[in-house]
């Protein structure tokens, strides 16, 4: 039983991963906390549905997230960019208004009641580890989630681009006097970022159903993530993505009470005491 | 001495992460008095107006405010004993009207009659009429002039002006010298003046202090401050 | 009292404005028969009750706040809590509802003020559902996710129960509750507090360089704030006799903000007068009421965007327009000359 919680933690965990990567990402361009982050999981989650009725889950895996990445880039140069002028927190409650109606327009398109997506057949069996049978399906998930977070990571660390996401990041005003056109790169990596969410909502199709509700909970485990990792560091996000999983699948069986809040207690300590990581002034 | 200086500065020092900003510096001003305070970029003069009012503590160094000493104390206690000081980039309420700002500045500096107090002080400078605009739609002279009235609110002793003519046209700074000389002379008013434009430190100072690299390299009358060759030499050949 | 935020401030202005919205109440409170037109009223009064007190957070110490539902769901846990644990009145339960969350938010608000920009928001997030979190596995002392039901004492204030449920009874105590406190805030922040707490918002600094300690004036608004909250709570908790860890969800307080928002902040008033849209919006757009929220929520980015003073500021400036006024008193003395 405890092999099960802990292995479902870890999956979780990576999922996490890569939904809290793209929040990651978008804060550190935009410094704009994303709420609608969640509801974009969800519509890609669904719109991937809907591609996978149609032509199968692995052209699904592909296409919802590019079709994320391009409403990404619309919300970065139609909203992001045009509002980069005002206070953040404006920005903020704008995303709070595009949650709600992402919320609904996938609530119009596909209803109400939950739906399920079928797991694609490569890796819908199991497989007995450590004595335990588990589906291949979450395997892959636990791995994907790695390979993301490497991938990303190795990414900003030896690419150009990435270079100048970690610069725009630090120091954008900077960055774009050296040179760098920062307003295509900030279109570049919100679409990014919504691509991760979008992808995130595909891999977890299979295994968690698809329903109205499920973008709210995952939005707040994501700010969870964010916050504990400390914002300038994705590594940090990692491990607070896998720490979280796993403390939201064991803590559900052994501390109830605790392993709910405990995350928010954290969460709460890291702000008051680095409340410069997530307000931080631009220059 | 027979009356406290307004002004103290006594060896003061800042040092942060291996920069000494100021490194040792004297001089005092005056009740009524106003000293220039000039200097290149990067001299210190910003790093001490902190130290001064309370802003940063001094690694070394004493400050008095009319013989008392204020080193240990923060930028409160420091107002309320008569220190105050308008800004480089200038740092006013956006959302109040201009009169409630002045009133309010003037309620808490205890000025025993602080509507009058404000009156005063807005027509000294030209914002009477203006009294119920808000104050992020005046113009940028206007907005200059309300960041001097906030410190001027409750007769300082001690009034540290960090570059107030930045931006302003030769005709508001000439009206603003205007303004400055005759309160502190009907006031009596201490006044460090911290200025890039020579024309207005050379012609309303009385005294004048030059900072380079964190230290007081001439300290004396405008001319002979003026001819000084070290002077001359930091300022490159501007504003001889 | 500064222009853009000019409301009415004198206090004989204030008083004139609260006699006449308790006559609208009383007249709404009579001669509405419909109950159930009622009881939609009293809960949307209840709920711009709990806007005001987002709203004035917002509108004086400049903080947004996803996390007030702690303090509205936190009323009516407390009194639930003691009435059916400790047998207390449902005086001493009011009482200690209200004095207990404002007690707590004064001690939180001297930590929580302190944490800038959005860091205040994901921390407001972070309290409100650990709060949510503690009431849902808490079984034995809130019922869980399943609530908790409170049964209030037959008499409150001496008032008997059976009179204080009928619906235009109860209507008429929210709106009175409702008018007092938007009247309570104006005529407080009309005095030299108000002015203090604006100048710390707006440039915290020099604020301190004029000489005012900066910490208690934003601790006080954000303990008003959540008074006001605990006051909507408590009487959410009296109308349904009911609370439940679903009112102190985080999406809770983002609803109020967004009517704090699209109702204006500017005026105390604009967040009540958001609420109100809010709950009309959800029962009268017919066909499109299945979309309410999503309708809201474009509303909530148009203001953002291009009426930042929300509705209440175009209600004010087509007052003013009407008068033959328009800009602010000084541009208008301006044109004057």
């Amino acid at each position: 039983m405890t092999f099960i919680n802990l292995f479902n933690g870890l999956v979780y965990g990576s999922l996490l991963i890569v939904m809290s990567s793209g929040l990651a990402l978008i804060y550190g361009l935009r410094r704009v906390v994303n709420f609608a982050h969640g509801a974009l999981y969800m519509l890609g989650a669904y719109i991937g549905f809907t591609i996978a009725q149609h032509t199968g889950f692995w052209v699904a895996l592909v296409a919802a997230p590019a079709v994320m990445a391009l409403v990404g880039v619309l919300l970065d140069r139609y909203g992001f960019r045009l509002l980069q002028d005002r206070n953040p927190l404006t920005v903020v409650l704008v995303t709070f208004g595009l949650l709600l109606i992402i919320e609904d327009f996938v609530q119009t398109v596909w209803g109400k009641s939950n739906l399920s997506m079928a797991t694609p057949a490569l890796l819908a069996h199991s497989v007995t580890v450590a004595g335990h049978e588990l589906p291949v399906y979450r395997i892959a998930v636990l791995f994907f989630g790695i390979a993301v977070a490497v991938a990303l990571s190795l990414w900003l660390r030896y690419s150009r681009v990435g270079l100048f996401v970690r610069a725009a990041s630090t120091d954008p005003v900077t960055t774009s006097m050296q040179g760098v056109n920062t307003d295509r790169l900030s279109a570049m990596v919100v679409g990014l970022g919504t691509a991760l969410a979008g992808l995130a909502g595909v891999v977890a199709a299979p295994f968690l159903s698809l329903s109205p509700a499920m973008s709210s909970d995952v939005l707040i485990d994501s700010f969870v993530v964010v916050v504990v990792g400390g914002l300038g560091s994705l590594p940090g996000a990692f491990a607070a993505a896998i720490l979280l999983g796993l403390l939201q699948s064991m803590g559900a069986v052994y501390l109830p009470s605790l392993a709910a809040i405990l995350p928010f207690l954290f969460m709460i300590a890291i702000l008051l005491w680095r409340p410069s990581g997530l307000a931080g002034n631009r220059t | 001495m027979s009356t406290p200086q307004a002004l103290e500065v006594e060896d003061v020092a800042v040092y942060y992460g291996g920069v000494k900003a100021v490194d040792g510096v004297t001089f005092t001003v005056a009740s009524g008095e106003i000293r220039g305070l000039i200097g290149p970029n990067g001299a210190g003069k910003s790093t001490v107006i902190d130290a001064i009012t309370g802003r940063r503590k001094p690694t070394r160094g004493r400050v008095r405010l009319q013989g008392e000493d204020v080193t240990g104390l923060g930028v409160i206690e420091r107002r309320q004993r008569g220190l105050a000081r308008s800004f480089q980039r200038t740092s006013i309420f956006a959302e109040m009207t201009v009169g409630a700002q002045v009133e309010l500045a003037a309620r808490k500096v205890g000025a025993t009659d602080w509507k009058a107090n404000a009156h005063e002080v807005l027509r000294q400078l030209d914002l009477l009429e203006l009294h119920g605009w808000m104050a992020d739609e005046l113009g940028y002279g206007q907005q200059r002039r309300l960041d001097l009235a906030l410190a001027l609110v409750g007769r300082p002793s001690l009034l540290l002006l960090d570059e107030p003519m930045a931006g302003l046209s030769s005709q508001e700074s000439e009206q603003l010298a205007e303004h400055l000389q005759q309160l502190t002379s009907s006031w009596n008013v201490g006044v460090l003046l911290v200025e890039h434009d020579m024309d207005v430190v050379f012609g309303i100072s009385d005294s004048v202090t030059v900072f380079e690299l964190g230290q007081v390299i001439a300290s004396g009358d405008p001319a002979e401050v003026r001819a000084h060759p070290r002077v001359r030499q930091a300022y490159l050949g501007s504003a001889a | 009292m500064s222009a853009a935020f000019q409301g009415i401030t004198r206090p004989a202005h204030i008083a004139v404005a609260t006699a006449a919205a308790l006559a609208v109440g009383g007249l709404a409170a009579g001669g509405i028969g419909s109950d159930m037109l009622l009881s939609l009223l009293t809960q949307a009064t209840i709920f711009a009750i709990f806007a005001v007190g987002v709203g004035v957070l917002l509108r004086q110490n400049g903080m947004v706040s996803f996390g007030h539902a702690a303090f509205y769901g936190l009323a009516g846990y407390v009194a639930g809590i003691l009435i059916r644990e400790m047998g207390w009145s449902g005086e001493g339960a009011v009482l200690a509802a209200l004095g207990g969350v404002a007690l707590f938010a004064f001690v939180l608000g001297f930590v929580v003020v302190r944490v800038p920009g959005i860091a205040f928001g994901m921390l407001t997030i972070a309290i409100g559902q650990s709060f949510y979190q503690g009431a849902t596995t808490s079984r034995s002392l809130t019922g869980g996710a399943d609530g908790l039901h409170i049964d209030w004492p037959q008499t409150l204030f001496g008032v008997s129960l059976d009179t204080l449920f009928q619906p235009h009874v109860m209507f008429m105590v929210c709106w009175t509750a409702l008018v007092l406190c938007v009247a309570g805030l104006a005529l407080l922040l009309s005095t030299n507090f108000g002015a203090v707490t604006e100048a710390v918002r707006d440039n915290e600094e020099r604020a301190r360089f004029i000489g005012i300690r900066t910490l208690l004036p934003r601790v006080l608004v954000f303990t008003l704030s959540a008074f006001v909250t605990a006051v909507a709570g408590t009487l959410s908790a009296l109308n349904t006799g009911f609370v439940s860890p679903e009112s102190l969800h985080w999406s809770v307080s983002g609803s109020a903000l967004m009517m704090v928002i699209v109702g204006g902040y500017r005026r105390l008033w604009g967040p009540a007068l958001g609420a109100m849209l809010f709950f009309l919006a959800r029962d009268f757009l017919g066909d499109f009421a299945e979309h309410w929220l999503a309708i809201f929520g474009a509303a909530l980015i148009f203001v953002i965007v291009f009426a930042p003073d929300g509705f209440s500021g175009a209600l004010v400036g087509l007052w003013r327009r009407m008068r033959g006024g328009g800009k602010s008193r000084g541009a208008a003395a301006v044109q004057a000359n």
